[in-house]
């Protein structure tokens, strides 16, 4: 899926750097607000129908809500210390980091509120956040728990990075892992939309 | 607010009505869906002037804002399930020790 996604995103500057016009640009930025709500209501439809999941939920510890807590409340704070160092406001930064490795609905949703240079950004770390999580999540089970672990894949650990942490980990994991993957997902255009809010 | 309404009722639709047998289909969808939104934002970026230009600074920003909130996640949780681990053990010892 990732090669998938580089591929669009090369196909995409290639027509805008040499064959779109500027209205054809502009086109492109109209529809995909309405891509955007068509795959909202999809991956809705997604979080809604883990019915085992929100049972299982009931019936496990406390860590199954620590991990995701810490996922969201960890991220954000790591945005804020970054926009001590970056070109970004403070708001800015804030919203890129709780995007938490979902780089397609982070770039666009950021693009939407604070324009494109956001949105690159937003896209990119978010993408190398998948990326680096792939090299980093062995590294986390030897030296601090899986828990740590699944953390760093963020909202990714429910489908991409989840045949790495099931490698490394255990069977139990799985569990942690998907419902990390779905609540920190479920979170994601809501906490966007709040920082949003909050920053103007 | 609007997407956000709009994400709320695909979970109840999820939730209340949504068949089974359209869940692929649904993940496909979105599949298409991100490869289209991630090429309307390529398209928008290769528009501006100087976009190659910008492209080293908006590559550092990136990585930054990727490793700095990952290593903050990891040490977070990491201290969280610990002190919970602890506390289990401490409660669980208590109780053997009565």
């Amino acid at each position: 899926m990732t090669i998938l996604i580089l591929i669009a995103l090369a196909a995409g500057i290639f027509c805008g750097r040499f064959l779109f016009s500027a209205q054809a640009a502009a086109l492109a930025g109209d529809l995909s607000d309405w891509i955007l709500m068509l795959l909202m209501f999809s991956v809705g439809v997604s979080v809604g129908t883990n019915k085992d999941l929100f049972r299982r939920l009931r019936r496990m510890d406390l860590r199954v809500w620590m991990v995701p807590a810490g996922v969201i409340l960890g991220s954000m704070a790591g945005g804020a210390l970054c926009s001590l160092f970056v070109s970004l406001g403070f708001w800015e930064s804030v919203g890129v980091s709780a995007g938490m490795g979902w780089y397609s609905l982070c770039g666009v949703m950021l693009s939407d509120f604070y324009g494109a240079d956001v949105g690159a950004v937003a896209f990119l770390s978010n993408l190398l956040r998948e990326i680096l999580s792939f090299l980093t999540i062995p590294l986390a089970v030897r030296w601090l728990n899986p828990y740590a672990a699944i953390s760093l894949a963020g909202a990714t650990s429910e489908d991409t990075t989840l045949p790495v942490l099931i490698r490394h980990t255990s069977a139990e994991m799985v569990v942690y892992s998907v419902v990390n993957g779905v609540l920190t997902s479920a979170a994601i255009p809501v906490l966007l939309r709040l920082i949003y809010d909050m920053g103007r | 607010m609007l997407i956000l309404g709009i994400f709320a009722v695909g979970i109840l639709v999820g939730y209340r009505w949504f068949p089974e047998k359209l869940k692929r289909p649904n993940s496909v969808l979105q599949l298409l869906c991100i490869a289209a939104l991630v090429f309307c934002m390529g398209a928008m970026l290769g528009r501006r002037e100087n976009f190659f230009e910008e492209l080293g600074r908006l590559g550092l920003d990136s990585l930054l804002l990727a490793v700095i909130p990952m290593a903050c996640s990891a040490l977070l949780v990491f201290a969280a399930t610990k002190w919970w681990g602890k506390r289990n053990k401490k409660q669980a010892d208590g109780e053997e020790k009565s």
